[in-house]
């Protein structure tokens, strides 16, 4: 595969897709924009802050950024650019 | 002929809706209910617990969980059989 553009998009296997497309990933992440959010890394490490933007490699842009190391509060960023690599989840909160 | 068989991402479709057990490579698993999927399947999960490698347990409303690490989907499972749908299916975690 060397599909340099991931997209998110509804897997379409028979009639019910009208009712998947509302809930699908980028539904999902259109619903949540400019919320606040809490972004898990693999590592363990969570940001949580104001979402600015998302694209289809979860590359993530926060505003206001708090970073969580084992669930205690270890910095604050005012902007942080996370690489979509390391996200496990995205979380409204 | 093609009808006969079901593509294993149809089987996930088919779970759109209900509760979804989702363990990680890592160890690491959720539990939550689909609400969606892609072909990545990166997946929107509803009412979530997050389950770490150190037993601690995490409720989380809404999330997009990036389908890169997904090992295994049980359909309906609980982890530790809360469910009752998936007897013997604690090994997993172990």
């Amino acid at each position: 595969m060397s599909n340099g553009t991931a997209e998110f998009q509804a897997f379409s296997p028979g009639e019910e897709t009208s009712e998947i497309a509302k809930n699908n990933p980028s539904a999902f992440l259109s619903q949540i924009t400019g919320a606040k959010v809490a972004v898990k890394l693999n590592s363990g490490v969570e940001y949580r802050g104001d979402l600015q933007c998302v694209d289809g490699y979860m590359n993530i842009a926060l505003e206001q950024t708090e970073e969580y190391v084992d669930g205690i509060l270890k910095n604050q960023y005012g902007d942080v650019f996370i690489r979509g690599n390391n996200v496990l989840y995205i979380s409204s909160i | 002929m093609s009808t006969s068989q079901l593509l294993p991402l149809e089987l996930v479709d088919k779970c759109v809706g209900s509760r979804i057990w989702v363990v990680m490579k890592a160890d690491r698993e959720f539990s939550g209910t689909l609400l969606g999927f892609d072909d990545f399947v990166n997946m929107v999960l509803e009412d979530v617990t997050e389950y770490d490698n150190l037993g601690n347990q995490t409720h989380l409303p809404k999330i997009l969980l990036n389908g890169n690490n997904i090992c295994m989907l049980i359909p309906g499972g609980e982890p530790g059989g809360e469910a009752g749908e998936e007897p013997g299916a604690q090994t997993a975690s172990e």
